[in-house]
């Protein structure tokens, strides 16, 4: 072998092996989190914003998609599309007109779950069935639509899209078919039918039964309003913003936006992801080429002796833990994209790996390896050669 | 005739916690090009401190040493280290090869220190390697080598970019009899053929009895510098 950096790789195969591995985990770290975070959030985002309901009424305060799920009273829905008046029992209310242009709306309850696959989580959505037909396009490949869940026999079924039902797995740990068993809410629920597309969560469930479990007794989460056409958008956004102050009102196609902004609490964890993942690569190759350095004093003088320059050495050092970082670079692809096969075939979770990820990814690796090996590079150039030549 | 070096009072006082300890007291010195020049002397007389202040691995307390017209005291550490990869060869007692590399590999990374390129001359390393026998060993790591076949490859890298000096500290301390007369009869070659100046330190009579002068050196001084006939009465 006549190259000195591929002699001194392969001198010591265990520890190069174990220094690659090191790189290697800060890199899967980063892809396979980044990933998992973009991939769960996209995806969340586009079953959200593909609804053919164009406007979305929800409680005031903070939007939050993940909070108190029931916090809007459920008459809202039929308020927004028939108006208010001054009944027998509420005389006091404030009369207020059918929204103009709106022409159906629907109350959704959403919950968010610990995924049934046990990594991740998975959202749940609580439907009046028959209104929220009205409200976007939902065809049933298998089975039937959901009751109003206030009979004992419609209270526990569910539906679920496509995607659910093949990547799922039943209680008994079948695949899902109509009839199968599966838990929704820490309940035990009946698949009654499989639809498409997949529009907001995968598992559906009666509102009513929702409500029952959450305690959420006539609340949802949020109100479906579907226009009597796309354009009449913006005038019923602004007329229920009129009409019911103190509510959040948003167009769906806003939602990807709001899931973006919903990215900056994880932007700050990838950036810790990211932190650690570049120490463990500085630590790693720091602590190899340190050893290894000690190891190779007399090398060291050797190439001194020879007329070697500081920046030679230096270089040679770099080189050599730039090659170590580039295999474990490598490596964390490999791994990391075998990862995300894996998780998509087992579980639920859905993971994107963007370039931009991988290059950053990349980037943090062989850089922790370059920073990692500069102290031990400089400590082997400024070494006193004769000390160096006779060190045994 | 300008000598190749000249080592002009050279003093070397090491600090050791609070003692010093002077290894050279004054050493003066001149080797014309093309000389084959042995230092001997008893242990802790200063010649490896010497070699290693003319190699430019250690700068000395005061003295001027010259190595064909550059001042090498003079220097800072850097300009010291780029006249050692120009003009200096080193050949040590254990070899020093590189234990990872064949011998040809320790030969191509001593031409890219010298000259920064990855690809050199073939011919004149192939050469070397067979001036020295060692055209079938090209491609073997030290440890499959003998001592001898060792030295004889560390002597190739020290050529290997035609040095001023080729400095040899004992080359054939570590060897047996057969060996060691292999490697002096090739340095021997090599200073007759192509005239290299060698200075070689030695304990051994017989290695110095090779050389064109023997140089003497006690208590950091050069004390005497002969013919080797007038330096062993004629008989090594």
């Amino acid at each position: 072998m006549d190259s000195l950096i591929a002699a001194n790789i392969s001198q010591r195969p265990l520890r190069t092996a174990i220094s690659i591995i090191g790189v290697a985990l800060g890199v899967i770290l980063v892809t396979l989190f980044a990933g998992l975070a973009r991939g769960m959030m996209r995806d969340a985002a586009r079953r959200q914003s593909s609804v053919d309901a164009e406007v979305r009424f929800l409680p005031g305060g903070n939007v939050s998609l993940a909070g108190n799920p029931l916090m809007l009273r459920e008459q809202y829905a039929d308020a927004i599309l028939h108006g208010v008046q001054p009944t027998a029992e509420d005389p006091d209310i404030e009369p207020k007109p059918p929204i103009p242009g709106v022409a159906t709306t629907s109350a959704v309850g959403e919950y968010v779950q610990g995924s049934v696959a046990g990594i991740g989580f998975e959202m749940v959505d609580g439907l009046d069935y028959a209104s929220f037909i009205n409200t976007t396009h939902l065809s049933l490949v298998q089975g039937r639509g959901l009751g109003d869940g206030r009979s004992p026999d419609t209270a526990y079924e569910a539906i679920v899209d496509r995607y659910y039902a093949k990547s799922g797995k039943d209680l008994e740990g079948n695949p899902i078919r109509i009839g199968s068993k599966v838990t929704v809410l820490g309940h035990e629920f009946t698949v009654a039918g499989i639809y498409e597309p997949s529009v907001l969560a995968r598992v559906k469930i009666p509102l009513y039964t929702m409500q029952q479990l959450l305690g959420g007794a006539e609340n949802c989460t949020f109100v479906m309003v579907k226009c009597e056409t796309p354009e009449l958008a913006d005038q019923v956004i602004e007329d229920l913003r009129r009409y019911y102050p103190g509510n959040h009102v948003i167009a769906t196609s806003e939602i990807p936006a709001l899931y973006s902004q919903g990215l900056a609490p994880v932007e700050i964890f990838l950036n810790v992801v990211i932190g650690l993942g570049l120490i463990i690569s500085v630590l790693v190759i720091l602590l190899a080429m340190y050893t290894t350095i000690i190891e190779r004093t007399r090398e060291i003088g050797i190439l001194k002796s020879l007329g070697a320059s500081k920046r030679f050495i230096v270089m040679t050092i770099e080189k050599e833990a730039a090659l170590i970082s580039g295999m474990g670079v490598a490596l964390g692809f490999l791994i990391a994209i075998l990862g995300k096969l894996w998780l998509e075939a087992n579980t639920r979770l859905i993971i994107v790996l963007e370039p931009k990820w991988l290059v950053f990814a990349a980037l943090i690796g062989v850089l922790g390896g370059i920073i990692g090996a500069v102290y031990p590079a400089l400590r082997a150039a400024n070494l006193d050669p004769v000390e160096a030549i006779s060190y045994d | 005739m300008n000598p190749v070096l000249e080592t002009i009072d050279l003093k070397m006082v090491y600090h050791i916690g609070r003692v010093d300890v002077a290894a050279l007291r004054g050493a003066t010195l001149q080797v014309q090009s093309g000389e084959y020049v042995a230092i001997m002397g008893p242990s802790g007389c200063g010649k490896s401190t010497f070699l290693h202040i003319v190699g430019g691995m250690l700068k000395p307390t005061s003295g001027s040493v010259i190595i064909e017209g550059e001042d090498l005291t003079a220097m800072t550490d850097p300009q010291r280290t780029d006249l050692r990869r120009r003009k200096i060869g080193f050949v040590f007692q254990r070899f020093n090869l590189f234990p990872t590399l064949t011998a040809e590999g320790n030969l191509k990374l001593a031409e890219r220190i010298y000259s920064g390129k990855s690809n050199q001359d073939g011919a004149r390393r192939h050469g070397v390697l067979k001036l020295l026998g060692l055209e079938d060993k090209m491609h073997h790591k030290p440890l499959e080598l003998s001592g001898g076949e060792q030295q004889r490859v560390a002597i190739a890298r020290a050529v290997i970019n035609r040095p001023a000096i080729i400095l040899a500290d004992e080359p054939t301390g570590n060897l047996d009899t057969e060996n060691s007369d292999i490697v002096l009869n090739m340095m021997r070659q090599l200073n007759k053929e192509f005239g290299q100046t060698i200075i070689m330190i030695t304990h051994n009579s017989e290695a110095a009895a090779r050389a064109d002068r023997v140089i003497e050196m006690r208590d950091g001084h050069v004390v005497r510098s002969t013919a080797p006939a007038e330096a062993f009465g004629g008989r090594p």
